[in-house]
């Protein structure tokens, strides 16, 4: 018996060397010519314009996006819990979501709270996962979320309903600004709205697979940030 | 590997077949995303900019593939990834089955997937014994009716509600109404369930990153999220085509594929994948396959023409706008990827015999190349595949009918000759005269027969100079 994970090995070197044969290029030899220069990224605007053109997108795209404040923030969970008959939520591990107390305005809405390292079947049971991001993209009203332990994928895709809690620092001018912080990370999802279909009579779906409604408050530069 | 016969594609048999209501949904759709495209289209400037830098990366790209697919399959395994190459689409199936057998799989969910389409892994899956589930709203409910997609973007746009509902109904047992959003939510609910108990995903990618070893997936629903985020185990199979050079690179795809396809500035989600979760409670999976295929690629790699093929990002844009697509649909192209892409694609996939009606399967009004973003000049590799067809070449003898093929060669003797195309005007009139009923020629002998089955052919009284010059003298009398 020959070892699977060689065999394989090999396979790739035959099948590359099959493409480069095709190709008719010489052997191992280095790149032709460099990579065509790309287009230059977007013109960055001031954080004010920029706040302001990310709060649009999210709205243009059947989310809610709203400014918030530290003060204001209970009224705004008090609102959201009624609204929306939230009783289970999900909230990602952050030291800024502990300074501004979230999840203690949560319990004391009555709102049960699950880990964000909970089973999937139990995080599939909320209403509500709550997040922030790492990056955010205005000219398409993007949020970029990495992953980790404290900050898992499943708590922007599970729960019925995804909340955001960001801040203007962390908008960026363009993909390519994004790409050049991000691009080591393992893993890295933009989300660009609720989860949408239009795969039956091409009537718009909200909420298909991910989320039906995405909340985004945007918390001021100055906001209880550490 | 095993030869496989792959059935003949009838186009034009096909396309005697289809349905009436199959161009109405189809133009729905079409009309609804050319001008989805238009307005994001109009929003920036520098589009046509965009779509020149999109070309010269990708004719960059495959010039140098190997280079890049290295350089790919380095990074991947360093971030803990395991590849494989499929020479073929039987290796294909039999990778990935042995990965589903090893690790004891009864479900695997599946995210929309071309390459999975072209390795038709679900009847292999199936015939193993495991539950193969399409998880794409469009590509579930044509799974449950067992057909095949009518429009890249909406697979299933030409079923009504009242039939999805009806589908629903018998397939789920249950009594579903006919309301979209309510169908939807049906989905959504059993779907949920499956993404919680696969042992495995399955998907394929948009762009595989050389730079970092990223695969790139993007969807509007979510399901691309579940599939490679639930289960513990996740495999993506993806065509080498999908190469990009990096990320700088991924910024200008990133911008035409949305716009082009659904008139979206992004995609709801994108998932940017590098090798499988690093820690245990983040969610993703614990082991990540990447299968490289092959199929006949690297064969099509020889021809500098028919190569351009691979710049394609499957956006559906020249499907849209292609006036043959839209009075057939999806169908009649036999192929999993249909449209003018389809028809320039299939024939260089699958052989030059077995799709040799589709090159023919277009207008070369150009519609296509007009708005594809990364400017395949797809008419010119339509004409470059009828003369593969027509001629022959190293994968297939000509195609053409032996009296086709003889008329061409008479016509290109006739009038590359001087003297034998006066001849033959000279004595055609003589010919003309035995099929001639009054001023017209109703029916015509084999091969031509096939013009007058549409309409009668007038016939021929003089040649083109004899008729100037006659012409000319009329002219300049009545002028006098």
């Amino acid at each position: 018996m020959s070892d699977p994970m060689h065999s394989s090995l090999t396979d790739i070197r035959q099948g590359i060397e099959g493409i480069r044969r095709a190709l008719g290029r010489e052997t191992q030899a280095p790149l032709t010519n460099p990579r065509p220069a790309v287009y230059p990224a977007y013109q960055a605007k001031t954080p004010a314009e920029s706040t302001a053109a990310f709060l649009v997108e999210i709205g243009k795209l059947s989310g809610v996006g709203k400014n918030v404040t530290p003060a204001s923030l209970p009224v705004d969970f008090s609102a959201l819990v009624s609204e929306n008959n939230i009783q289970k939520a999900v909230v990602w591990h952050s030291d800024w979501f502990t300074e501004l107390g979230i999840e203690n305005s949560l319990r004391s809405l009555g709102v049960e709270l699950v880990s964000p390292n909970a089973d999937k079947l139990e995080m599939a049971q909320c209403d509500l996962g709550i997040t922030s991001a790492d990056y955010l993209l205005p000219e398409t009203g993007t949020l970029v979320l990495r992953s980790s332990a404290e900050k898992p994928r499943a708590v922007s895709l599970l729960p019925r309903m995804h909340l955001a809690i960001v801040r203007p620092e962390m908008l960026r001018a363009d993909l390519h600004q994004v790409f050049a912080e991000a691009k080591d990370s393992h893993y890295l999802v933009f989300i660009t709205g609720p989860s949408r279909t239009a795969d039956i009579e091409l009537t718009t779906t909200l909420g298909v697979h991910g989320p039906k409604n995405l909340f985004v408050w945007m918390m001021p530069q100055n906001g209880g940030s550490s | 590997m095993t030869t496989e016969t792959i059935p003949y594609i009838g186009f034009e048999e096909y396309s005697e077949h289809i349905p009436q209501t199959i161009p109405a949904a189809v133009q729905q759709a079409t009309s609804r995303f050319v001008g989805g495209r238009a307005a994001r289209v109009s929003e920036l400037p520098h589009w046509e900019q965009l779509r020149q830098i999109a070309s010269d990366i990708r004719l960059h790209t495959i010039d140098n593939m190997d280079i890049y697919l290295n350089r790919f399959v380095e990074k991947v395994q360093a971030a803990g990834g395991i590849v494989h190459w499929a020479a073929t689409a039987e290796d294909a199936r039999q990778i990935v089955l042995q990965i589903a057998k090893e690790h004891n799989v009864k479900l695997a969910v599946k995210a929309k997937s071309m390459a999975t389409e072209e390795i038709e892994l679900n009847h292999a899956l199936q015939a193993a014994g495991i539950e193969a589930l399409e998880t794409d709203l469009g590509e579930y409910i044509i799974q449950l009716a067992g057909t095949g997609p009518s429009h890249i973007i909406v697979p299933a746009v030409h079923l009504k509600k009242e039939e999805i509902a009806a589908l629903f109904s018998e397939k789920l047992h249950m009594n579903a109404p006919s309301d979209p959003i309510e169908l939807a939510r049906i989905a959504r609910e059993k779907l949920r369930e499956k993404f919680l108990s696969a042992e495995m995903g399955v998907s394929g990618a948009n762009f595989l990153v050389a730079e970092t070893g990223t695969m790139v997936m993007v969807t509007n629903e979510g399901n691309g999220r579940m599939c490679t985020s639930m289960p513990d185990l996740h495999v993506a199979v993806v065509g080498i085509d999908k190469i990009i050079p990096d990320w700088e690179s991924l910024t200008v795809f990133l911008k035409l594929l949305a716009r082009s396809a659904t008139g979206q500035k992004l995609s709801t989600y994108t998932q940017f994948i590098t090798g499988p979760r690093r820690e245990e409670g983040e969610f993703g999976p614990k082991e990540f396959h990447l299968v490289l295929l092959d199929n006949g690629r690297s064969k099509i790699m020889k021809d500098p023409i028919g190569r351009q093929v691979f710049k394609c990002i499957r956006c559906g844009a020249c499907e849209n706008v292609c006036p043959v697509y839209k009075n057939v649909g999806g169908f009649a192209y036999g192929y999993f990827i249909s449209g003018p892409i389809g028809a320039i694609f299939a024939p260089q996939m699958l052989g030059t015999q077995v799709a040799r009606e589709l090159p023919y399967a277009s207008t070369l009004c150009g519609a296509c190349a007009d708005v594809c973003p990364v400017k395949i000049p797809i008419p010119t590799i339509l004409r470059h595949l009828r003369r593969r067809v027509a001629q022959g070449d190293e994968v297939a003898g000509p195609s053409m009918p032996v009296p086709i093929r003889a008329m061409a060669g008479m016509a290109s003797m006739a009038l590359g000759w001087n003297w034998i195309y006066r001849f033959g005007t000279g004595i055609l009139p003589f010919f003309m005269s035995v099929f001639k009923r009054g001023e017209w020629i109703p029916s015509a002998p084999y091969p031509l027969n096939r013009w007058t089955k549409a309409r009668p052919l007038p016939p021929f009284n003089a040649s083109f100079r004899n008729w100037w010059r006659a012409h000319s003298r009329v002219a300049r009398e009545n002028t006098k």
